[in-house]
């Protein structure tokens, strides 16, 4: 599924808990939150806002 | 011992990083295995252990009647000859006779190569017995260690298929694979936890210990084994704020079915097309199946994996008695080049065939939108609800109104001003809702009953359920 990074929430270096908000893609007409799995802290973003992600694209990477 | 202990699909140690922590794997006796199913001090074995390379027995589970066989690791590696597979076919025999729950503990490298063809046969007999027994009593399999060509076909014809921390499924193992393929792969990467709880849909749990397999299959059976009775007025359940303000925004179905549930059930395939939820538990008392989109998964969209997924349960729930809760929200049927060569039509068929064949009794309940083909699919009145429910405020319509206005009205739209253009949309989408659209004209069509207040969801639901018909399909339970 393809799908357009609609807004960035969480920024490189903040602390996360499992279950806190990366990033909101909206596809399908639908806003899909991609979530932590883990706690950890966000190291890297690897998206943008306005990005189009494919499924198995790297969106963040969590330290 | 003899040249047949080349046989062995595995080794007793597991691949690196998989070694469940100490005390979690039961002993290779089985003996044990099964003592440890059984409610202390019920298990009758059903026939003397005379080294044959399995052992089933009768006994309690929670109270209930229930059969177990387990493969004994101990002999040849667990594989399969001509005594072990009868003793296997007559544990069957007696579950199907006492109608009970049949549960197998397997840890098995298949067929015995020293009994040649005759255990081929041997083996093809328990795939007979099994397929037979179908849809009459529950069927689960729980996979305490590796689990090869006819030891990971036993289990894969049963309802349910429960694998532990060093179970493994395959119908070659890592040798054969290399040296036909020339794939380097280990046992767990082959047929452990990650390809089958993602990837393959075998596992509809996996567990990282024997003693959590071991208190999973208890629980299903128990649940398949006792079904009890729908209560008509259970106790309310508190739904407010499960769902999100914007209605655009997906959200977690899991806290929603936990709720309809009396306590949290048991999900079977949790992440395999997680996009639809199959979840069995208890409602007034009573089991019931969930069958739920799941917004935060591909938006709640159905494909051809999670169609499959819950064409399966629907027609497991329906061969045992088991009433059927549906709850919907889907935006429709994922498009795509990908879905439509992967056979989303073909696939996405067999759960318009479930639920049409369905007699036990279903309530379908939108909690927010039921657009298009999916809208059919999740247990519409077409199909035969039981009865169907909505949440105030929620939607069902081929599709949403701004998109339809947008194909109705395209020409229009084309020549509009693109400072009008919003406007126009927004009022040509409050036409169409108007119109054909809305929840309104769903209940005056009647494919939609009543609009419920959230808080007396578990109560309507119940309510419907223990008013309709007890019924059950009579039809064997496929692996789909």
């Amino acid at each position: 599924m393809v799908a357009n990074v609609w807004k960035v929430v969480a920024a490189e270096g903040q602390q996360l808990e499992a279950g806190d908000t990366l990033v909101i893609l909206e596809s399908m007409k639908m806003e899909i939150p991609v979530l932590a799995e883990e706690a950890g802290t966000l190291s890297k973003l690897h998206v943008a806002e306005g990005d189009v992600v494919q499924e198995g694209d790297l969106i963040a990477v969590l330290g | 011992m003899t040249a047949t202990d080349n046989h062995r699909a595995a080794p007793a140690t597991p691949a690196a990083g998989a070694t469940p922590a100490a005390g979690a794997t039961l002993p290779r006796d089985p003996v044990i295995r099964l003592e440890a199913l059984f409610d202390t001090g019920s298990l009758e074995l059903i026939a003397p252990d005379t080294g044959t390379g399995a052992i089933a027995a009768a006994g309690l589970i929670d109270g209930t009647g229930a059969v177990a066989f387990a493969s004994d690791p101990r002999v040849q590696g667990g594989a399969s000859g001509e005594a072990g597979c009868a003793a296997i076919v007559a544990a069957y025999e007696e579950a199907v006779r006492r109608g009970v729950p049949i549960i197998g503990l397997w840890h098995s490298g298949g067929a015995r190569l020293a009994e040649g063809v005759a255990s081929l046969h041997a083996v093809g007999t328990i795939f007979a017995a099994m397929t037979r027994a179908s849809g009459l009593v529950p069927q689960i399999s729980v996979v305490l260690g590796p689990a090869a060509g006819g030891a990971a076909y036993g289990p894969a014809l049963t309802d349910i298929v429960i694998l532990s921390g060093l179970g493994r499924i395959f119908v070659t193992g890592p040798d054969v694979v290399r040296s036909v393929t020339g794939e380097d792969v280990d046992m767990a990467r082959l047929g452990g936890h990650e390809p089958h709880s993602r990837r393959s849909g075998v596992a509809s749990i996996v567990t990282d210990t024997d003693t959590e397999a071991i208190a999973q299959a208890r629980r299903l059976a128990a649940l398949l084994g006792d079904h009890g009775k729908v209560a008509d007025d259970p106790r309310g359940a508190d739904f407010s704020g499960l769902l999100p303000a914007s209605p655009r925004r997906a959200y977690d179905m899991h806290p929603v079915i936990d709720r309809v549930l009396d306590a949290p059930g048991v999900e079977l395939f949790p992440k395999w097309a997680p996009n639809v939820v199959t979840t069995l538990g208890r409602l007034g008392g009573g089991t019931v199946g969930v069958v739920a989109n799941n917004p935060l998964r591909l938006g709640g969209c159905l494909d051809a994996t999670s169609a499959e997924k819950a064409a399966r349960f629907v027609r497991m729930c329906d061969a045992f008695g088991i009433p059927l809760v549906v709850l919907v929200d889907t935006p429709g049927y994922l498009p795509g080049v990908g879905q439509e060569w992967d056979g989303v039509v073909r696939r996405g068929a067999k759960l318009l065939h479930a639920f049409a064949e369905c007699v036990v009794p279903r309530v379908t309940l939108v909690t927010r939108k039921a657009y298009g083909g999916a809208y059919i699919a999740m247990n519409s009145r077409s199909l035969g609800a039981t009865r169907v429910l909505a949440w105030p405020g929620a939607e069902v319509a081929v599709m949403g109104a701004v998109a339809a206005i947008r194909i109705l009205h395209r020409r229009t739209l084309a020549a509009t001003e693109p400072e009008k253009l919003h406007d126009t949309e927004t009022a040509l989408a409050a036409e169409h809702e108007r119109t054909v659209g809305g929840l309104q004209r769903a209940l005056d069509l009647g494919v939609i009953d009543e609009i419920i207040d959230p808080a007396q969801t578990r109560q309507a639901i119940a309510h419907a359920i223990a008013a309709a018909p007890q019924a059950r399909g009579a039809h064997r339970n496929i692996p789909l």
